[in-house]
C-alpha cells in the first residue's frame, strides 16, 4: 500500500513537471510582452528592456532559469503588476476554491439522494423528471445558465444580488451556476452505479436478514456504488475549477480563473506560470486524495 | 431525511439575514461605477489601460484638464505657453494639497516626469513622452519642459499625466504607491482596494476645486456585459460604460435608467494589405471603398450610433479637414474598378478581424465587398495574444485587417495617421500594409512643427492624399454610450473620460 502511495506521489511530481514544461512552451512561442509592456515605444527602448528581462536567452537557457527560480519559489514579478506573482495568484485562491468547493458540496448533495431515489423507483415519475432536469442541466452552457438565474433571481425576483463576492447571498447564485454544470454526470452515476449493485446477492442477502430498506441502502449498497461516484467527482473537481474560471466572469467574483486569463492575453507569463502551476497541484492534490479514498472504500486494492 | 430541515432552516435564514443588506440601494451619497476590469496597479504611471486611466483621474490631477467640449484648461498648471520650438513654460497652481497633506511644489513635477522618462522604470507611458529631455524647475511656480525635437502632442499629453508626491512615492515604495498607498491631489482619495472587486475612494475635503458632490466613489470589477446590465436595471450600479447597440433600446426605456451617448475619438478601418493582389491596384481599393454601404451599417448593426467618416482622421481631432468628403456607396462604379484593376470576374480575399463586439459590421461588409466581386473570407480572431503577434506584430494579415483605432485619447491627426500608415521600423501597423508614395514624408513634416496653421496644412494635404490613394476601407466613429442610473446626473464625454467630479445626485422627484 505504501508503495502505491509513492507511486502516485511519483506520478504527481511527473505531472506537474510535465505542466511547467507545456506552460512555458506555449507562453514563449505565443508573443512577445515588451510589446504590450512598451506600447508607442521605439524598438531600440524594447531590445534594451528584452535584454534586461532575459528574454533574448536561448529557451533553454530561460528554462534552466525558470526551473532554477521556482524550485525556490520563486515565479518572477508580474509585468504589469509590478509585484511578485505568487502572492497575486495565492491572494485568489481561497475565493476559487470557495466556490468550487461549494458548488461541489451542492453537487453532491443533490445528485446522491436524488439519484438513489430515482435508482429504487425506476421507471417511476420521479425518475423520469430526473433524467430529463439531466438532459437539461447538462445542455445548458454554464455562462448562459448563470445569465440566466441573475434575470431570474436578482432583476425579476430581487432575492439575490446580481454579482460580487462582498456577502453571502452573493455565493448562491454562482455555486448554484457551477453545480448546475456537475450535478447531471453525478447523479447519473449514483443512479446507475445504484441500480448495478441493488439486486446483488448480497444486498438481498441483506434484505432477507431482515436489515431495514434504509439500512440496505445507505450502508450495503451505497458503499459499494460509491466508487465510480468519487472517481468521477475527483475528475469533476478539476472541471468545475475550469468551469469557475467562466462563472467568475459572469458573477464578477474575484478569482484566480479571471487573473489567469486576463494575464494571458497580456501574456503576463509569471503570473499564467503561476497561476497553472497551482491549480494543477490542486487537481492532482484531489486525485491523489481520491486514490487514498478508494483504499479506504475498497480493500481489495490494498491486497493488490 | 427529517434531519435535514434544520439545516434548510439554517441556510434560509442565512439568506434573509444577507439578502436585504446586498441589495438594497446604494446610500445617496455613494457613486458606483462598473468597469470591465481593474487595471493591474493603481500608480498612475505604470500602466497604461483606459480602465486605470478612468480611476486614476478621479485621485490624481494631471497639469492641464480638458473641458467637455474638448478645449485644455488650467489645472495643476496655471497657465502654459511656448518659449520656443522645444521649450515650454508652465506656471504651476499654488497652495494644492496631496491627500497626505503634503503642498504640492514643481519639484513634484519634476520627480513625476522623471519616473516615467527613467527607462529603468520600465514605465508603459515611457513611449508618450519619450520626446521630453528634460524637466527644470526655475522657481518656486515655474517649470520649464525641454524636448529633443519640436513635440506637438506635449499638451495633449499632458491632459493625463498625473502629478504625485516626491516625498510620499519615496517613502513608500512603488510598489506599496500601487497598491495600498496611492496619494494624489484629485477630488477623491484612496480608501481601499480589493482586487477585482472594488476600488472604494472618498471625497477629498481640501480638493484645490471643492469637495466634489458624491462622498464615496466605488470602481466595481464587473466583466460580463450582460451582468452590468442587470446590475443597473436593480441599482446595483450608476454608471456603465460601453453599452452595445442591443441593449440601448432596453436601457432608453427603463424606469430604473438612461443613455448618454457622444462621438468619441475611435475609428474603425480595413487596411488593406498593398503589398500584395489585389490591393496592390489603386483602383481595387477604389473599389472596396465603393463597396461599403456605411449608413446602412451604422442604422441597422449600430443603433444608429456611428458617424461616416471620410478617412482615419476624425471631426474631433485637429488636422480634420471638412472638405475632403467621404466615398459613397456606388456598387456599380466598384464593380468598374474593379475590372479596371484587371479583375472583370472578380477575385477572393481574405479578411481577419480580432475586434469581437464588431462582428456584425465586420461580417455585413464582408457581404457587401462579396456582392461587387471581391469575394471576402472574414475570419474572425480571438483578441488575444496570437492577434497580436501575427497580424501587428509580424505584418501577416493577408489582404487586410479591420480594427479600431481610439488615438490614445488624443486629439491630433498624428495619433492616427503614424501607428496606421507610417512605414519606419518602429512604427505600428503601417509599416507592414501600406505603400503610399510620400506619405511617411508628410507625416514626419506635420510632426516636426509646433507651428499649428502649418500642421493644419500638412494634414489637409495628407488627407487628400489617403481619400484617393485609398489604403484603408474608410468606414465610420464610433460612439461613447453610458448607462446612467436616474439617480445621477452626469453626460458621457468625447473623451471617453469618467470626470465625476461633473456628475451629481439628480434632484428629487
Amino acid at each position: 500500500m505504501l508503495s502505491l502511495l509513492t507511486r502516485r506521489l511519483i506520478r504527481l511530481a511527473v505531472v506537474l513537471a510535465g505542466v511547467s514544461v507545456v506552460t512555458f512552451a506555449i507562453l514563449h512561442v505565443s508573443g512577445d510582452p515588451v510589446s504590450l509592456m512598451m506600447p508607442e515605444a521605439p524598438e531600440s527602448d524594447r531590445v534594451v528592456l528584452r535584454q534586461s528581462m532575459g528574454f533574448n536567452d536561448p529557451l533553454p537557457v530561460q528554462f534552466a532559469r525558470f526551473v532554477h527560480n521556482i524550485a525556490r519559489g520563486d515565479f518572477g514579478q508580474s509585468f504589469f503588476h509590478r509585484e511578485p506573482a505568487l502572492p497575486l495568484v495565492l491572494e485568489r485562491m481561497p475565493t476559487t476554491l470557495l466556490l468550487t468547493v461549494l458548488a461541489m458540496a451542492l453537487s453532491l448533495g443533490l445528485a446522491v439522494p436524488i439519484g438513489i431515489l430515482s435508482a429504487i423507483r425506476r421507471n417511476s415519475a420521479f425518475d423520469h423528471s430526473a433524467t430529463l432536469v439531466v438532459f437539461l442541466g447538462t445542455s445548458m452552457p454554464v455562462f448562459w445558465t448563470g445569465i440566466m438565474l441573475i434575470l431570474l433571481f436578482a432583476v425579476q425576483l430581487r432575492w439575490l444580488p446580481v454579482s460580487g463576492w462582498d456577502s453571502w447571498a452573493a455565493l448562491v447564485l454562482p455555486a448554484a451556476t457551477l453545480a448546475t454544470f456537475s450535478t447531471p454526470l453525478l447523479l447519473r452515476i449514483v443512479r446507475s452505479s445504484m441500480l448495478e449493485v441493488i439486486n446483488l446477492d448480497y444486498v438481498r442477502t441483506a434484505r432477507a436478514k431482515g436489515v431495514s430498506e434504509w439500512l440496505v441502502i445507505c450502508r450495503h449498497a451505497l458503499t459499494n456504488a460509491a466508487l465510480p461516484l468519487v472517481t468521477v467527482a475527483g475528475l469533476q473537481f478539476g472541471l468545475l475549477l475550469g468551469g469557475a474560471v467562466i462563472t467568475e466572469t459572469v458573477f464578477a467574483v474575484p478569482g484566480v480563473g479571471r487573473l489567469i486569463v486576463n494575464a494571458i492575453r497580456q501574456l503576463d507569463f509569471p503570473i499564467v506560470q503561476a497561476g497553472v502551476f497551482l491549480l494543477a497541484l490542486i487537481v492532482v492534490l484531489v486525485n491523489f486524495a481520491v486514490d487514498v479514498l478508494y483504499i479506504y472504500l475498497n480493500p481489495q486494492i490494498r491486497v493488490r | 431525511m427529517k434531519r435535514c430541515a434544520p439545516l434548510a432552516a439554517v441556510v434560509a435564514l442565512l439568506l434573509l439575514v444577507a439578502v436585504p443588506a446586498s441589495v438594497s440601494a446604494q446610500a445617496k451619497d455613494t457613486l458606483v461605477v462598473g468597469l470591465v476590469s481593474h487595471a493591474p496597479t493603481l500608480d498612475p504611471h505604470m500602466h497604461f489601460e483606459r480602465v486605470g486611466i478612468l480611476v486614476n483621474i478621479n485621485m490624481f490631477d494631471s497639469l492641464l484638464h480638458r473641458s467637455t467640449k474638448l478645449e485644455f484648461e488650467p489645472s495643476l498648471a496655471t497657465s502654459w505657453k511656448a518659449l520656443s520650438d522645444t521649450q515650454w513654460e508652465f506656471k504651476i497652481r499654488k497652495g494644492v494639497r496631496f491627500h497626505n497633506g503634503e503642498v504640492m511644489t514643481p519639484a513634484d513635477v519634476k520627480y513625476s516626469f522623471d519616473r516615467v522618462i527613467d527607462p529603468a522604470k520600465k514605465s508603459p507611458q515611457y513611449g508618450n513622452i519619450r520626446a521630453i529631455k528634460e524637466v527644470r524647475v526655475i522657481d518656486a511656480e515655474t517649470i520649464h519642459i525641454i524636448t529633443d525635437k519640436p513635440f506637438p502632442l506635449l499638451l495633449e499629453r499632458l491632459v493625463f499625466f498625473p502629478i504625485v508626491n516626491k516625498k510620499h512615492v519615496e517613502a513608500v515604495g512603488d510598489q506599496a504607491f500601487g497598491t495600498t498607498s496611492p496619494v494624489g491631489t484629485g477630488p477623491w482619495k484612496f480608501v481601499e482596494w480589493k482586487r477585482d472587486q472594488l476600488i472604494r475612494l472618498e471625497a477629498f475635503d481640501q480638493h484645490w476645486r471643492g469637495k466634489p458632490p458624491f462622498k464615496h466613489l466605488i470602481f466595481r470589477a464587473i466583466p460580463e456585459t450582460a451582468t452590468q446590465v442587470a446590475e443597473i436595471k436593480t441599482g446595483g450600479v450608476d454608471i456603465i460604460r460601453n453599452v452595445s447597440a442591443d441593449i440601448v433600446p432596453e436601457l432608453k426605456n427603463h424606469p430604473q435608467a438612461y443613455i448618454s451617448s457622444t462621438p468619441i475619438l475611435r475609428v474603425h478601418y480595413v487596411n488593406m494589405d498593398m503589398r500584395s493582389a489585389p490591393f496592390d491596384k489603386k483602383a481595387a481599393r477604389q473599389a472596396a471603398n465603393y463597396a461599403i454601404d456605411k449608413s446602412t451599417v451604422i442604422q441597422k448593426l449600430m443603433a444608429g450610433l456611428g458617424t461616416q467618416v471620410s478617412t482615419v482622421v476624425q471631426p474631433l481631432a485637429f488636422g480634420f479637414d471638412p472638405e475632403v468628403k467621404p466615398y459613397p456607396y456606388d456598387p456599380k462604379k466598384a464593380k468598374d474598378l474593379l475590372a479596371q484593376a484587371g479583375y472583370p470576374n472578380g477575385v477572393d480575399i481574405t479578411l481577419h478581424s480580432a475586434s469581437v463586439a464588431d462582428r456584425p459590421s465586420f461580417e455585413a461588409m464582408a457581404q457587401m465587398l462579396t456582392e461587387v466581386g471581391l469575394r471576402t473570407t472574414p475570419r474572425a480572431w480571438d483578441p488575444g495574444p496570437a492577434w497580436n503577434k501575427f497580424f501587428q506584430g509580424e505584418g501577416k494579415a493577408t489582404n487586410g485587417l479591420y480594427g479600431t483605432w481610439g488615438n490614445y485619447s488624443v486629439f491630433d491627426a498624428d495619433a492616427v495617421l503614424h501607428p496606421l500608415y507610417h512605414t519606419e521600423q518602429g512604427g505600428w501597423i503601417g509599416k507592414w500594409y501600406t505603400r503610399v508614395e510620400g506619405l511617411d514624408r508628410l507625416i514626419d513634416e506635420a510632426r516636426s512643427t509646433v507651428d499649428q496653421p502649418k500642421r493644419k496644412r500638412l494634414y489637409s494635404q495628407i488627407q487628400q492624399l489617403i481619400r484617393e490613394e485609398a489604403p484603408t476601407i474608410f468606414q465610420w466613429t464610433q460612439y461613447d454610450t453610458l448607462g446612467i442610473s436616474k439617480k445621477v446626473q452626469y453626460a458621457a464625454r468625447p473623451d471617453e473620460w469618467l470626470w465625476l467630479y461633473d456628475a451629481k445626485p439628480a434632484a428629487a422627484r
